[in-house]
């Protein structure tokens, strides 16, 4: 479905696969190693003619077209204006779903923030936010950046459910919750220096022996659970 | 509150062509043959049209370059239109099109924003920063001709430059307005008729870019509508400085909403500000008329200073 080909920048050094309709993606890699410039290479933040959606150039799409194909949810909420609060927002970004903003308001509880500045929010807050307008915008393909980032344990757990449920069609997600990763079992990638290391099942990634390779002695398995040692 | 506020503002400008240092006898103004007719329609009221309009327009521009570059010390000003247009009407000064100079100051206006349209077309997607810095490198380069032109110029020359820059609404004869009208009214239309993108940019580009917004073209198509606008405006009326950038703060500040909600207040306070201010200019009693743009910064650097200390 959306495919990508020898892509190659200052980070990335190339880059090809292909995301096929209904498969999830986890993309893990060091801090630096090109995880987001990808992302935002796959959804033509950063033009490029590598990527393809359907065997079309992605910027050859019409940009009302491009809104139902893709969707980048970044790490952090930037919002320049202090007085668009979280209802305004939220229209915003409602493009391609039947859900009403008010009523995922309800859903997440996040009503009683309705009408606050999404600028004052906590990050926690903001983070849900974002999910909650990559809800209601709907798109295909949602990019994920660092999802679980800033959370409390009990919010990190209300979004795993979210990204597990089938709420969103297909999903890439960019993390380094290794935890998160293993319990959505998605297939992964792992980027190193620009370079995919290895693209495959989350089962094979996810072997001891594997992690070891990957992450030395700094992560253990115990329990079926992703510790991280420190 | 607000109402109250809209009221007076309003009263203050319907008020305002009444006012001046000669009164005017209310009889008169249906008697073409007398003084006050000609004064009122062919002075007073033209003038305050005049001030009406322009605030309008440097306040609005002020609102959407501050939206557009993500930058609230943007005004119209930032990027050399007003510099351009002063470099062409200090150069028909200087070179006897003394005549022409309105026509002139559009021109210089109308040079930049073809030289900063060129430019975009050369930068990448979302470099608006740059061109705030090539706007920025553009005044100074204006204003080194701009002296030259004062090297060269003698002492009345030198002068009329100099009156020029401090700003005026003097203006004859109700067509003369017709330009500014048009070019501010064209100017409004167009921003409301992208209210919905502007919001999305007002969050940030890629936002914008990912709800299906073309930032490029929509940045370009504002961009050259507000020089243009401006050009028409600062040609003249000569450049008035800081109301860009103060009106569309403290209109803001009162009323706490996005930007593009704001559009309409803040032309109509923009241009209720640039009333007020000619108003004092014309009738603080001294025999000649105080330039406006030092009562636009006396009366608002004070007012703007205490809203951003009241707000923190």
């Amino acid at each position: 479905m959306l495919q990508i080909k020898n892509y190659s920048d200052k980070i990335l050094k190339n880059i090809s696969f292909e995301l096929k309709p209904n498969q999830n993606l986890i993309i893990l890699g060091e801090n630096g190693a090109g995880k987001s410039t990808l992302a935002k290479v796959l959804c033509g933040i950063t033009p490029s003619s590598c990527v393809k959606f359907e065997h079309q150039n992605l910027n050859a799409f019409s940009a009302k077209e491009r809104t139902k194909l893709i969707n980048y949810v970044p790490a952090k909420l930037s919002i320049f204006d202090e007085y668009i609060t979280l209802n305004e927002y939220l229209n915003l970004s409602r493009l391609h779903s039947l859900l009403e903003a008010k009523n995922l308001l309800k859903i997440l509880e996040l009503e009683a923030l309705k009408n606050k500045s999404c600028q004052s929010m906590s990050s926690g807050e903001q983070q849900l936010t974002m999910l909650a307008s990559a809800i209601l915008h709907n798109a295909k393909i949602t990019i994920f950046d660092e999802p679980t980032a800033n959370l409390d344990p009990q919010k990190s757990r209300d979004i795993y459910s979210l990204l597990k449920s089938n709420i969103f069609q297909s999903k890439i997600i960019i993390t380094h919750d290794l935890n998160l990763a293993h319990k959505l079992a998605y297939d992964v990638m792992y980027i190193k220096n620009g370079y995919v290391d290895f693209l495959g099942s989350s089962k094979i990634f996810f072997e001891e022996g594997n992690l070891s390779d990957y992450f030395g002695t700094s992560v253990q398995k115990i329990n079926n659970t992703i510790m991280v040692n420190l | 509150m607000r109402y109250l506020i809209f009221i007076l503002a309003l009263s203050i400008i319907s008020l305002a062509p009444f006012f001046g240092q000669v009164p005017i006898e209310l009889s008169n103004l249906t008697n073409n043959s007398t003084m006050d007719y000609k004064l009122f329609w062919d002075i007073r009221l033209p003038r305050v049209i005049l001030a009406f309009f322009a605030g309008g327009i440097l306040s609005l521009g002020g609102l959407i370059f501050q939206s557009l570059f993500k930058n609230p010390m943007s005004t119209p000003y930032t990027l050399g239109v007003a510099s351009g247009s002063t470099l062409g009407v200090a150069f028909a000064i200087v070179f006897g099109f003394s005549s022409l100079l309105s026509l002139f100051g559009f021109l210089g206006a109308l040079m930049t924003v073809i030289v900063l349209f060129t430019l975009t077309l050369k930068l990448k997607s979302y470099e608006t920063n740059a061109l705030l810095l090539v706007g920025i490198a553009l005044a100074f380069f204006y204003n080194a001709t701009l002296m030259i032109l004062f090297y060269i110029s003698d002492e009345s020359q030198s002068f009329e430059i100099i009156r020029f820059t401090m700003g005026s609404v003097d203006v004859v004869g109700l067509e003369h307005t017709l330009p500014i009208v048009v070019a501010s009214l064209a100017l409004l239309l167009l921003s409301l008729s992208y209210k919905k993108a502007l919001k999305l940019l007002l969050t940030s580009n890629e936002y914008a870019y990912l709800k299906g917004v073309e930032v490029k073209k929509v940045n370009t198509i504002l961009l050259i509508a507000v020089s243009v606008a401006v050009g028409v405006c600062v040609s003249l009326t000569g450049p008035i400085g800081f109301v860009g950038l103060i009106i569309p703060h403290i209109v803001k500040t009162i009323q706490k909403k996005s930007a593009e909600q704001l559009m309409m207040p803040i032309f109509f306070y923009g241009g209720v500000f640039l009333v007020v201010s000619d108003l004092i200019a014309r009738n603080l009693g001294t025999n000649t008329d105080i330039p406006i743009g030092i009562v636009t910064a006396f009366l608002g650097g004070p007012f703007f200073i205490y809203l951003i200390i009241k707000r923190k």
